[in-house]
């Protein structure tokens, strides 16, 4: 305090900025060991003491991950199951969030309380029966055996989400649309919708991020290689004795780039909804 | 678009102008008309919810008090038993799971909660580069659970970790993961690392909406920064602060991921879960009936949750309600 009118470096060095540079280092850090490992040499990344940097630079892991394993078949199997069920999501959830966000239904308080509620049970609540189930019609080891319960899981949240957008759109918009006599689905369509489209965003990068990171119920369902996805993948690369660090942080990073750019680009849509009450962790 | 164009230009004001034009059913029918299309509207949802979580749950409590018989083609449930729940009372590994689970999110909980405020502080104080900052929070956020799981278990690693190295050159020797403190401190680790921020963000949102005039107001009396904190920011957050805990807490019991990946609930069973509980008693030993036991009494707590904070849930959603 007393050097703050005496030097002028206070300005830029101060309890703010070091605080800062903590955060960004307690972040960055661990961020740091995961890429610099991927490019390590495979033989070079159990030396102890560990190199600090990617000392000899090394891109064997990266041609491992899709060669030596099959994190192209994973990669692959995520983006389907993701795609399908973020669009299941986001179709049924605007239906739903239009109904129960402005429709005079009795009953819908009640619904949507449910609703939240469902949002925090756990997957392990469900997994026995639903496993018994889809064995029985022969849905273990299918795209539409994870994309259901996917859709299931992340439509509470999404209609809660559009509801509360539903709400915002002023009532007149609406009517001169029934005026113009448009059919209730057109309605939706063209008048309703393109207002809603901050809430369907966040919905969208919420059902993404929560498809392409679950692990539970695909290590339960699709557990065969053909169907893997992503993170189920990966926790398999170290099912041996020794576990194959350097190719699972190349997976990694392959894995993480895709929802990097997605959630970067969408940022503003990820804090609103994150701080729009119902918070997913 | 050519109704807007006539409505507006009878009036000036667009309400006005719909509650003008004539041919409207009457209201009650109409009413009732909305109301049919808005459960046709959400019934494909609802249905799908239902089908896969509702369903299911009750399903699993069905199953838990059932003797299970699973064959190779299918299952059958021979006849009414609580054995199942006998197993979980008088064994200890379900204490211990449920003791595991609780203490685990208790201390996560806390730690998140202080952090994430005091980056929340800092933050609502950077003026260049918050932008950035927040980008930068989301990264743990979206971090795939497994991959940090693997990291941190590669930190941690025995022979050649960095953390073990690190410890090493202080002169402590532990097998990091291979004993049960340090174990559960380095998945704790873990998982502060990724949801910290997480809770920052939330902070920070609830921060910046505070009305700015009690700050004025709390200034001009003289009050410290410090007791400017507890006296009118803390009690001002609470609701926000609240809400996020509860959802966290509530989640918390469905923790799986990282202890099955990085510590697979070891050493001995020291990390074991409730989720693991019930994963491992599903489909390492193929005991369907207690595993149902297990997942049904888990969800069972978090129904006790969610009705212990229902007003929690009445208020989020009647505060945007009509």
């Amino acid at each position: 305090m007393r050097n703050r009118k005496r030097v002028g470096w206070h300005k830029y060095v101060n309890g703010v900025s070091i605080s800062t540079l903590v955060t960004v280092l307690f972040i960055l850090i661990p961020l740091y060991w995961l890429v610099a490992s991927s490019f390590k040499a495979p033989n070079s990344i159990g030396n102890s003491p560990p190199s600090l940097g990617p000392t000899p630079f090394s891109a064997a892991n990266y041609s491992n991950a899709f060669v030596g394993y099959d994190f192209g078949i994973y990669f692959r199997n995520s983006i389907i199951v993701t795609l399908c069920a973020t669009a299941l999501v986001l179709i049924l959830g605007t239906l739903a969030g239009y109904a129960l966000g402005r429709l005079p239904m009795r009953g819908k308080f009640t619904t949507l309380v449910i609703l939240l509620m469902i949002s925090v049970f756990p997957a392990v609540a469900v997994i026995a029966p639903l496993y018994l189930l889809m064995r029985d019609i022969g849905w273990l080891n299918s795209y539409q055996g994870l994309i259901l319960p996917y859709t299931a899981f992340n439509l509470p949240f999404a209609i809660w989400i559009l509801r509360n957008y539903m709400l915002g759109i002023p009532k007149e918009m609406e009517e001169t649309g029934r005026i113009d006599g448009a059919g209730a689905l057109r309605t939706v369509w063209t008048i309703v919708l393109p207002q809603a489209l901050p809430g369907l965003f966040t919905a969208g990068i919420f059902c993404f991020t929560a498809c392409w990171t679950e692990f539970l119920m695909a290590l339960t369902f699709n557990d065969a290689n053909n169907y893997r996805t992503i993170p189920v993948g990966i926790g398999e690369f170290g099912g041996n004795f020794s576990v194959p660090y350097g190719t699972i942080f190349a997976a990694s990073v392959v894995a993480v780039v895709p929802i990097g750019i997605l959630v970067f680009i969408f940022r503003k849509f990820v804090i609103s909804g994150l701080t729009s009450g119902a918070v997913k962790g | 678009m050519t109704a807007i164009s006539s409505a507006s230009g009878q009036s000036a004001s667009g309400q006005v102008g719909t509650a003008v034009v004539p041919p409207k059913p009457r209201p009650d029918v109409n009413r009732k008309r909305l109301a049919r299309m808005g459960w046709g509207f959400s019934a494909p949802a609802l249905i799908v919810i239902a089908a896969v979580t509702i369903f299911p749950i009750v399903y699993s409590v069905i199953m838990s008090l059932n003797n299970v018989t699973v064959t190779g083609s299918g299952f059958s449930l021979d006849g009414f038993t609580f054995s199942n729940y006998n197993l979980l009372i008088h064994a200890s590994l379900w204490r211990d799971a449920l003791f595991f689970t609780v203490y685990y999110t208790v201390v996560t909980v806390i730690v998140e909660l202080v952090l994430g405020t005091c980056i929340a502080l800092v933050l609502e104080r950077l003026v260049a580069g918050r932008g950035w900052m927040m980008a930068l929070l989301l990264i743990p956020w979206s971090m795939i659970t497994v991959i940090n799981a693997e990291l941190w278990q590669y930190i941690d690693q025995g022979t050649y970790g960095v953390a073990s190295y690190i410890l090493g050159g202080l002169g402590f020797h532990p097998v990091i993961l291979g004993t049960p403190t340090p174990a559960i401190i380095a998945l704790m680790i873990a998982d502060i690392w990724k949801t910290t921020p997480f809770v920052a963000i939330i902070v920070l949102a609830g921060l910046v909406m505070l009305p700015g005039d009690v700050y004025e107001a709390a200034e001009m009396d003289g009050a410290s920064s410090w007791k400017t904190f507890w006296t009118i920011t803390l009690p001002l957050l609470r609701p926000t602060i609240a809400l996020a805990v509860m959802f966290r807490v509530l989640q918390a019991f469905g923790l799986f991921d990282l202890p099955y990946v990085m510590t697979n609930g070891g050493p001995g069973t020291s990390t074991t879960s409730l989720a693991i509980l019930a994963y491992n008693a599903l489909f390492k030993n193929l005991a369907f009936g207690a595993g149902a036991a297990v997942a049904s009494s888990t969800a069972l707590l978090v129904l006790l949750g969610c009705l212990a904070s229902l007003r929690v849930f009445r208020v989020q959603v009647g505060q945007e309600g009509n």
